[in-house]
């Protein structure tokens, strides 16, 4: 027997398979043969969905509630859990939480008495079953303790992709790309089945793809050409590209429509670089070159100009707090001279000092992607013609994370634009909206905002809003406008400061307290945060914490509670699936997926559905908690004005039942109310969908339609922002923020961005010559994400890719420091230090060591032995190397020596 | 006539390791052993270096000396190219392994799993007549028999398909039969430029490595 | 497990198979001395001859994985080297058995033959080998056959110095002709096995046969001639520096120098960009 279901272990998913059940065991995965014709990756499956038997049946498995009966919690201490039964394990939360909402759900600093973590990417929600309507009806929560988020993720791109073209994630429309450079993107192993396939055709199509990264990363391996760039100096290489395609080449080859009508190219900048605006209607003005005049930008008939010398208008210049800084005849400059004036010193020789990467290969590239970029080309797509502009600009995340995050996600964006190649096909798409609604339709999440560009949550500036009291203890509405206020808000602030205020709270802002209440589920910060010690030391402070517990692992070794929940092939939840979603998940279908139990629950394993059932039972949330999975919260509204399955609100109901319901309202949601399929059908046929336009990949149409700018080049609205957040921190006497004031610019500027990392260096007590090696990490598709790594299989086939046993370093590197294959050799900061054996590569800078994915387990079954150790012990929580979105970068200087 | 052949393209294979996991699945091989696993190579020197993923395996040779030296006869040659092992007959003197030159054969002595005691699912999968004698990649004849009985095409249905061409994300493994001008394989034989691993020896792989196309 | 590409060891054949290449080879050489031993001394010869092969067999046997299926070995003499050792041995020791039970010298010269038969599929066992570059080496077979003559005539010439104090000549002269031919089997060997890992690991055992197998035991059994007093002790220690400079190349050859042609690309993919 075959049941269909999904993987989601990773946020590249979901892929869609059966599952084959053998006299009621489950025993092997397949693709889901029948999805071929709605997924665009031709309905295969990843590698890790492999591993979903073993993990099934994996031993070390956790399947009964457990109690911890050691009180004192440490790394050394055994936690001593010993079985209990669910009821007492429930009990036990349940009067925790009860206390906690008989004394408010707000401690004495403001901060939520309840935590919880969730492991990154948004994977946790497609098993968490009903857990957030339980989330939603308890009210206040801090999710900012990170345990990855924020600070390994694509930060820059997701606070700035989202700000300037709703690309949370950011991706070429490989269908039809013809030429991407990739600095660090890293696709064929974070893209997913769906990445993978697009790239393999897109490369027998074709394609060239130039990959700028320090070592020959598995998509380096793919890629026509290899540039192997100097560590955290991309936006250098990334600003001489942007300098050739405007110093080097006739201007005519640029976009030059696209500039002046769907970007702020030739809006007039006043002296104090700010717009200057229509004294009547405050509209920033442009210079119409037919009518010698500076107009508003919306006015009808113009044709803007975007160069010529300063003209003066008639016209208003309004800095931060609506300061009004030049009133009358103001000379004014277009957004583009600015920018062209800007990048002219940041030559190709410029960057080949900076990037060691050599000027001709730079210049080379620059002309390459003009070439392919076929400005004037067009292309109809569902009866509608667009510009196709076949060129794409992609950003790993140690590039669009930490500083110089900013710097790369503006230059790559910007010169996007300058062909035109942006949200159009061929070019760069913003792929999901994590901080605009709604939550995943892009274009929905259009609407026009100020200045003829779109509306953007940012979190208020003002004197009258801006407040020093954040919500929850990372602060992020205080320190970062970009992150917004929603639901994914609190993982994409500094969630570092969370952990580590609690050692000593900056000035200014309530005292960090410890939460009352941790829950935690598929996450493991003890491993795969920065920093690691430290964040156990931390831990162990906490007085109660809850953690759903696969295995035993280094986080849940300092829990209270173990819950076991059920793993994949257990339990039932429905899911969307396609439309546009994460990196290269756009699809030409959308719908739903279900998950379903292939066999019953191992132990006492329960449905997690069940259990948040149960919990709002106990806490006196039950209404509540039904009315938020009628409001839709499981995924589905279970009522709108064409049907209604709404759950009564005052019982519990049993996890089929509630997923009975939310399955009849996605089928009445696909089929606009006509069918009502309920669950039985949709574990017949696993899947439903129904087209999805791929005229909505692109936000241009949604643009023409809506007569809206792309904010680009010039950062006039950030300026201001930072302007207002500097005055308000100042106000409160709060100066620790400065540094990162600074990355506030209209137009940013190169930085000493690998300086910042020597000067940390020092700061911990080193010399950079005692620590030459930039020490870099890698995804591992094997294991990313997966929450895997205690399977066999897994290890298994993962140790056939190099570095899995240990740090890559350059062959000639390791012949000079006397180190062969296989020995040991430590890595040290003056700090910290680990052991790992080496591996001898060719495809590695010299001055460049990397270790693979996220390990050094030591209380997780199996990974525990894997003598692998992770670049996260070695990577301090920093303030200095915070940058203004709150993010830091996996990068630190080290030292290598050969243990004797 | 038939002849089973695979095909890898290395220009769209990404070192997964998809087509690895799957075989272990469809094979229920215990750990270690690789019927197909993907090599990750490196050829040249830095920064003049290229990186290249190959999967490898048995190659079903027209000429296989693993079948050659045999003393049992258990390696026998079907009709249709594949190359199987009469796991009744083999003795386990592991002669093939060391005879067949792309170290596709494995034995193994005792029955291991996983996490030391068999899972359900490993009790469902474990055959005792492969313990001591030599297992390696059948091409899942099985699958393609069974396809065949079904009037199914090997290489196109899935059910007809070895699982690790079914699983490849990157659309890196083909299968079909290499004397039907017609099929699958053929034409991608016709349009790439190709070659078989080791070719000097003289085994006649029936699996080929595509790198270019034809110019 | 994560082999490869690169050369790497074979791990299929390990201690037990080796004994059966040195034992068998030893055994064998030993048979053929016993056709100079004069009565009724080749009768233990012929015994010991016939106990090292047995041993030898015996010690790949613990080796198979299906040790009571090893009846099957003889199951295709139409194509496999091990099948016609198999039958060879089973000739070796049936007339090995019959000159040792009716004391029929032609019987044991037979057997003698028949060894050298063995021997000789021992090396072809090593020559169909495709899998190991080292084993694959044109000249193994030769390599094979005489080092088994030069490791019997050694614990022949051994044996005989202990229990006799003084070889006759004509033994040592033909030990001498078989130590000279296994040296030049290795020249040729060597010289056609290419350059790398196999030969790098191979060549001290190869400067072992040629100083301490070949031109020690030469000049030894020359001391022995020249002065007579000598020559119990000189030959003695001639026949086992013979034999063990014989086991070690062999050792080697199975278990340390017996690297796979691993993986290699004639031609690297095209990643788009054309």
């Amino acid at each position: 027997m075959k049941l269909k279901t999904y993987c989601y272990q990773c946020v590249a998913g979901p892929d869609l398979l059966t599952v084959e059940v053998r006299d009621g065991v489950a025993t092997a995965v397949e693709p889901n043969f029948g999805a071929a014709s709605v997924h665009p990756g031709g309905g295969k499956v990843c590698v890790k969905a492999y591993g979903l038997v073993q993990k099934l049946y994996n031993p070390n498995r956790v399947l009964s509630p457990m109690k911890r009966t050691n009180p004192r919690k440490g790394r050394d201490e055994d936690p001593g859990f010993v079985p209990i039964s669910w009821d007492e394990a429930l009990d036990t939360i349940a009067a925790k939480l009860n206390d906690v909402r008989a004394r408010g759900l707000l401690d004495e600093s403001g901060y939520p008495r309840v935590a919880a973590s969730f492991g990154g990417g948004g994977t946790p929600q497609s098993y968490m079953g009903t857990l957030p309507a339980f989330l939603a009806a308890w009210g206040p929560m801090d999710m900012g303790f990170g345990s990855g988020q924020g600070v390994k993720c694509y930060h820059s791109e997701h606070l700035y992709g989202e700000f300037w073209h709703r690309g949370f994630t950011v991706s070429a429309d490989t269908p039809s790309c013809d030429y991407n450079i990739s600095c660090g993107a890293n696709i064929e192993a974070s893209g997913g089945v769906v990445g993978v396939w697009r790239h393999a055709n897109a490369r027998e199509r074709g394609i060239k793809r130039v990959q700028v990264e320090p070592h020959l990363s598995v998509t380096g391996a793919c890629s026509a050409e290899w540039v192997p760039i100097k560590p955290k100096t991309d936006p250098a290489f990334l600003f001489a590209l942007a300098h050739c395609l405007l110093h080097e080449h006739p201007r005519e080859r640029l976009d030059l429509a696209f500039l002046a009508a769907r970007t702020s190219a030739p809006y007039l900048v006043g002296p104090n670089g700010y717009y200057l605006r229509d004294p009547a209607t405050k509209k920033p003005l442009l210079w119409d070159a037919g009518r010698k005049a500076a107009l508003a930008f919306d006015a009808p008939g113009t044709e803007p100009a975007l160069e010529g010398s300063p003209c003066a208008a008639a016209a208003l210049e309004i800095g931060p707090d609506q300061e009004v800084l030049g009133e009358g005849e103001l000379l004014g400059e277009t957004a583009f001279s600015k920018l062209v004036a800007h990048l002219k010193p940041y030559s190709p020789e410029w960057a080949q000092g900076i990037c060691d990467v050599p000027a001709a290969t730079i210049r080379r590239i620059a002309g390459e992607y003009l070439s392919h970029a076929r400005v004037g080309a067009t292309v109809k797509i569902d009866g509608q013609v667009l510009p196709l502009r076949p060129v794409a600009i992609t950003l790993g995340k140690t590039v669009t994370n930490g500083w110089g995050g900013y710097e790369c996600c503006w230059a790559r964006t910007v010169i996007s634009s300058l062909v035109g190649a942006l949200e159009v096909p061929g070019g760069i798409l913003g792929t999901t909206v994590r901080l605009n609604k709604p939550l995943g339709e892009r274009l929905k999440s259009v609407r026009p905002g100020t200045d003829g560009f779109m509306s953007y949550p940012l979190n208020p500036t003002d004197r009258e809003h801006w407040s020093p009291k954040p919500n929850i203890r990372n602060a992020y509405r205080s320190m970062v406008p970009l992150a917004a206020d929603g639901p994914w808000s609190q993982a994409l602030g500094p969630t570092h400061f969370s952990w580590m205020f609690l050692d000593e709270t900056p000035k200014g802002l309530p005292r960090v307290t410890l939460p009352e209440v941790w829950i935690l589920y598929r996450t493991n910060p003890a491993i795969s945060f920065w920093d690691t010690d430290r964040i156990e030391r931390q831990m162990a402070r906490f007085p109660f914490t809850v953690a759903f517990a696969y295995t035993r692992d280094e986080t849940n070794h300092f829990a209270d509670i173990l819950l076991p929940d059920a793993v994949d092939l257990e339990s039932t939840q429905l899911i969307r699936i396609g439309g546009s979603k994460f990196i290269e998940q756009f699809w030409e279908h959308e719908g739903f997926a279900l998950r379903q139990p292939a066999v019953a629950p191992q132990g006492e394993a329960r449905d997690f559905s069940d259990i948040a059932t149960e919990l709002a039972h106990r806490v006196g949330l039950l209404e509540k908690y039904n009315a938020a999975i009628n409001r839709g919260v499981a995924g589905v509204a279970l009522k709108t004005d064409k049907w209604d399955f709404s759950l009564e609100t005052g019982k519990t109901h049993e996890a089929a039942e509630i997923w009975d319901a939310v399955c009849r309202a996605a089928s009445a949601e696909l089929t606009d109310g006509a069918e009502s399929q309920g669950l039985e059908w949709w574990r017949e046929h696993g899947l439903r969908t129904r087209p999805f336009s791929r005229l909505d990949w692109y936000l241009y149409p949604t643009f023409v339609e809506l007569g809206l700018r792309f904010e680009l080049p010039y950062q006039e609205r950030l300026l201001r922002v930072g302007k207002e957040l500097e005055r308000r921190l100042h106000e409160h006497d709060m100066h620790w923020w400065d540094a990162q004031l600074t990355e506030y610019q209209a137009l940013p500027a190169w930085k000493d961005f690998p300086g910042m990392w020597e000067t940390s260096l020092r700061a911990m007590g080193g010399q950079p010559d005692d620590f030459p090696y930039w020490l870099l990490t890698a995804r591992s598709m094997q294991y990313a994400w997966g929450g895997n790594v205690g399977m066999q299989l897994i290890k298994e086939v993962a140790d056939n890719i190099a570095g899995h046993k240990g740090v890559i370093l350059n062959a000639r590197t390791a012949q000079r420091i006397g180190v062969a294959e296989g020995q040991l050799v430590e890595i040290a900061t003056p700090t910290a230090s680990v052991r790992a054996h080496a591996v001898l590569r060719q495809g590695i800078r010299p001055d460049t060591l990397l270790l693979l994915g996220q390990f050094d387990h030591w209380a997780t079954p199996l990974a525990k032995d894997f003598d692998m150790p992770s670049m996260n012990k070695l990577v301090p929580m920093s303030l200095a190397l915070t940058d203004a979105t709150g993010s830091g970068a996996d990068v630190v200087r080290v030292s290598l020596r050969r243990v004797a | 006539m038939t002849r089973w052949a695979m095909i890898a393209d290395l220009r769209r294979c990404v070192g997964c390791q998809t087509c690895t996991a799957a075989c272990k699945h469809a094979n229920s091989t215990p750990p270690d052993v690789q019927w197909r696993r993907v090599l990750d190579m490196e050829v040249g020197e830095y920064p003049a270096v290229q990186r290249a993923f190959v999967p490898v395996g048995c190659m079903h040779c027209a000429d296989p000396p693993c079948m050659h030296v045999c003393p049992s006869t258990a390696t026998r040659q079907r009709a249709d190219g594949i190359v199987t092992i009469d796991y009744d007959l083999c003795i386990g003197c592991a002669y093939c392994a060391v005879a067949c030159p792309y170290q596709a054969r494995y034995k193994t002595d005792h029955p291991s799993f996983a996490y030391g005691e068999a899972m359900p699912s490993e009790q469902q999968g474990a055959d005792p007549r492969r313990i001591g004698v030599a297992t390696k990649c059948t091409f899942c004849a099985d699958r393609i028999d069974a396809g065949l009985a079904q009037g199914m095409v090997p290489g196109v249905d899935p059910d007809a398909t070895p699982a690790c061409v079914n699983s490849c994300i990157a659309k890196a493994l083909h299968f079909g039969d290499a004397d039907n001008p017609e099929s699958n394989i053929s034409q991608l034989l016709a349009e790439n430029q190709h070659f078989r691993m080791h070719e000097e020896l003289g085994t006649e792989p029936g699996f080929y490595y595509l790198w270019d196309k034809r110019r | 497990m994560s082999y490869g590409p690169k050369p790497w060891m074979q791990t299929h054949w390990d201690l037990r198979a080796a004994m059966n290449f040195i034992l068998g080879g030893t055994g064998t050489g030993l048979l053929l001395a016993a056709v100079l031993a004069a009565p009724p001394a080749w009768r233990w010869v012929l015994a010991a001859g016939m106990a090292l092969i047995a041993a030898g067999l015996g010690a790949v046997w613990l080796e198979t994985g299906r040790k009571l299926r090893a009846i099957n070995v003889l199951f295709n003499a139409r194509t496999s080297w091990m099948t016609r050792e198999a039958y060879v041995a089973v000739v070796v020791f049936a007339l090995g058995l019959a000159a040792l039970a009716l004391g029929r010298a032609p019987l044991a010269q037979a057997a003698a033959l028949a060894a050298l038969g063995f021997v000789y599929c021992q090396g072809r066992i090593l020559f169909a080998a495709k899998g190991i570059p080292a084993w694959r080496t044109k000249g193994v077979v030769a390599l094979i056959v005489a080092t088994a003559l030069a490791e019997g005539g050694g614990l022949f010439v051994a044996a005989a110095a202990w229990a006799l104090g003084e070889p006759p000549t004509l033994w040592l002269v033909v030990f001498a002709l078989a130590l000279i031919a296994r040296a030049a089997a290795w020249s040729r060997y060597r010289s056609r096995l290419g350059a790398g890992a196999a030969r790098l690991t191979l060549e001290p055992s190869g400067r072992i046969l040629v100083y301490a197998g070949t031109a020690t035991p030469l000049a030894l059994l020359a001391i022995g001639l020249l002065l007579p007093a000598l020559a119990p002790g000189a030959d003695f220690l001639a026949g086992l520096a013979a034999l063990a400079a014989g086991w070690r190349l062999k050792f080697v050859l199975v278990r340390r120098a017996a690297y796979n042609q691993g993986f290699s690309l004639p031609q690297l993919p095209v990643r788009g960009g054309h």
